[in-house]
């Protein structure tokens, strides 16, 4: 089955890659760039969330950073677009460190809530700055060749899968985050920095993400605080990777062709899309929460290997009740000092 | 007994807040020994665990591995420096498959993962868990719960184990097979430290004894010295049974 993934993946990135030859049209180009850009948006929010299950509410701040971070040494450097996105990964990367080593320590609600918080100051910098322009934003030099951004995206976000497949699903990196994930404490005492192994995935994390940022700015040539750093693009990565299944890498490429896919029709026939739109997407993660708890590919999954198995864990937890009832008639002698300890009440 | 122990505990007092769980507790483990740690509920056995792991600091005291002060530093490291441990409320990750449990332990001596793989494998061999590997951690029984943990803890090849109630709970088989397990890591040179309250288990395998009440050690000596120490058994029974 894990074979099977590559096979397909491969499969679907050979497809994309003709479609350029035959499709000219540039409004059917720039949907599928965007959509390849939020498959890449919700595989890396899925590293944090799905594997070490943390929750990051700035990774849309990491976005931003690589967008911005493009955008002011193209336009106050004069950088050329390739070393400028190579300054945005690194950039991204030295804030995700510098972030990630006090929000780490935090556990679950908290580092939602601290995340949150440092992507609310990020955009609150780009809004007084000079340097990034302000409320106004920033204008990139134009360089409109949609066939270029679509194998940019392409290629960056199908990189970044196979990178991410291997890392998480057969090194033993993945396995080790999602221990931590299991279980922090327990981990430890097997050899494991939770830590380190957090920061780690953090970064790996941000790191597309940022040239994400990058490839987006100089392919609308146009960023402002609120099309690069609003919630907005954190929420609909974590309504994507949530719907899709979290921890699976698959599962966030499904939500977000199926969420991108929705929110394009949806705003070709309403009018008053934003207000709506949100309110959706509220609505999918409460119910997929409440009903799909393992998303639509985790669902898929348990379904396929599930033949037999529920009356086999019916089986294990009867003989489980058993052994408890067996232990308590276990050893005369224990049974004793036990009745004898047990009167004052500790345990 | 020249050598020098691979544990020595000096005078490890554990605080929480105004409640003492460990009181000057000083012993010695030796090379080779199987030593028990006993002591009625609430005694402060399992906080001792936690202090030699490292998942809490002594308060005060020291804690001396193979001559090395590790005092305070984190488990990750001590798991390096050769210390496994087991959890009495058993740690297994539930949403992993048996075999990837273990898997997740060998990758501290085997980096690689075919290398990995294949000690997880000897070691579910070993704890009799291999026709079990794919199952996921949460469908095991109680038995298979507590071999996993000590499975866990074997895969990181330790020098020094430390046993936290990884028989109570268990039919008498399987006890018997824990046993059997314990001596044989025993007889591999692993040294074990073991907290249990089953009576036949502690006398049948340990050299030597250590008793805790109320975070202190009232006793010290082989399990046939303790069995007829009168401060032990008014600890065990009571002040008003003694
Ligand atoms: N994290 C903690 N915070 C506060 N008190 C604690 C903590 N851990 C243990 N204690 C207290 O320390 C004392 C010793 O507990 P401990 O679990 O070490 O006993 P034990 O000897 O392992 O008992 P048992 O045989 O029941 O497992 C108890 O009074 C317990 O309530
Ligand atoms: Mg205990």
């Amino acid at each position: 089955m894990r074979s099977k993934v590559i096979t397909w993946s491969v499969l679907a990135v050979l497809v994309l890659g003709v479609v350029p030859l035959f499709v000219s049209d540039t409004f059917v180009l720039r949907i599928l760039t965007e959509a390849i850009m939020w498959i890449g948006l919700a595989i890396t929010f899925d590293v944090l969330a799905g594997y070490t299950g943390y929750l990051n509410f700035g990774h849309g701040a990491f976005f931003g950073i690589g967008a911005y971070t493009t955008a002011i040494m193209m336009v106050r450097a004069n950088w050329p677009f390739t070393t400028a996105l190579l300054a945005a990964a690194l950039v991204t990367a030295i804030c995700a460190l510098v972030a990630g080593i006090p929000t780490l320590r935090l556990r679950g609600a908290y580092f939602a809530i601290a995340t949150w918080a440092l992507s609310l100051a990020i955009q609150q910098l780009a809004l007084i700055l000079t340097i990034t322009g302000g409320p106004d934003g920033m204008r990139l030099p134009p360089f409109l060749d949609p066939v270029y951004f679509f194998y940019l995206m392409l290629g960056v976000v199908s990189a970044t899968f196979f990178l991410l497949w291997y890392l998480l699903e057969r090194a033993p990196f993945g396995l080790k985050l999602k221990a931590i994930r299991e279980d922090e404490l327990g981990a430890q005492s097997l050899g494991l920095n939770p830590t380190r192994l957090k920061i780690q995935a953090f970064v790996l994390s941000a790191i597309p993400t940022g040239i994400l940022g990058g490839i987006y700015a100089y392919w609308i040539t146009f960023i402002d605080p609120a099309s690069t750093l609003s919630d907005l693009v954190s929420d609909q990565a974590l309504v994507m990777v949530v719907f899709g299944g979290m921890g699976t890498l698959i599962g966030p490429v499904i939500g977000a062709l199926l969420i991108f896919s929705f929110k394009t029709i949806f705003w070709a026939y309403l009018s008053n899309f934003q207000l709506l739109y949100l309110i959706i997407l509220g609505a999918v993660i409460a119910l997929s929460v409440v009903f799909l708890p393992n998303g639509l590919w985790g669902t898929i999954r348990n379904r396929k290997n599930r033949r037999g198995g529920p009356k086999k864990n019916q089986e294990s937890l009867s003989r489980d009740a058993e052994a408890d009832k067996k232990s308590e008639t276990k050893s005369a002698l224990a049974a004793e000092l036990k009745a004898c300890t047990q009167k004052d009440g500790v345990k | 007994m020249m050598a020098t122990p691979l544990l020595e505990l000096k005078s490890v007092t554990k605080t929480f807040g105004g409640l003492t769980a460990n009181n000057q507790v000083s012993f010695k483990v030796q090379p080779g020994e199987i030593v028990g740690l006993i002591g009625p509920n609430g005694a402060g056995k399992t906080t001792l665990f936690n202090v030699i792991s490292g998942y809490y600091a002594p308060s005060h005291g020291q804690i001396l591995f193979k001559g090395k002060d590790i005092s305070g530093k984190p488990p990750y490291e001590l798991a390096a420096l050769g210390i496994g441990r087991t959890f009495q409320v058993v740690k297994p990750f539930p949403g992993l498959s048996v075999l990837e449990n273990v898997l997740i332990a060998s990758f501290l001596r085997y980096p690689k993962r075919a290398q990995a793989e294949e000690h997880a494998w000897h070691i579910l061999e070993i704890t009799g868990l291999a026709d079990r590997a794919e199952v996921s951690a949460a469908g095991l029984t109680l038995a298979g719960r507590k071999r996993l943990e000590i499975g866990k803890a074997l895969a990181l090849e330790p020098s020094f184990l430390l046993l936290d109630e990884v028989v109570a709970g268990l039919n008498p088989t399987e006890v018997d097979l824990t046993i059997e397990l314990i001596l044989k890591v025993r007889d591999q040179g692993v040294t074990i430290l073991i907290v249990e309250h089953i009576m036949r288990v502690i006398m049948q395998i340990c050299d030597r004894l250590a008793v805790l009440n109320y975070g202190e050690k009232i006793a010290e000596g082989t399990p046939a010295e303790i069995s007829s120490n009168p401060a032990v058994i008014k600890a065990y029974l009571g002040e008003t049974a003694a």
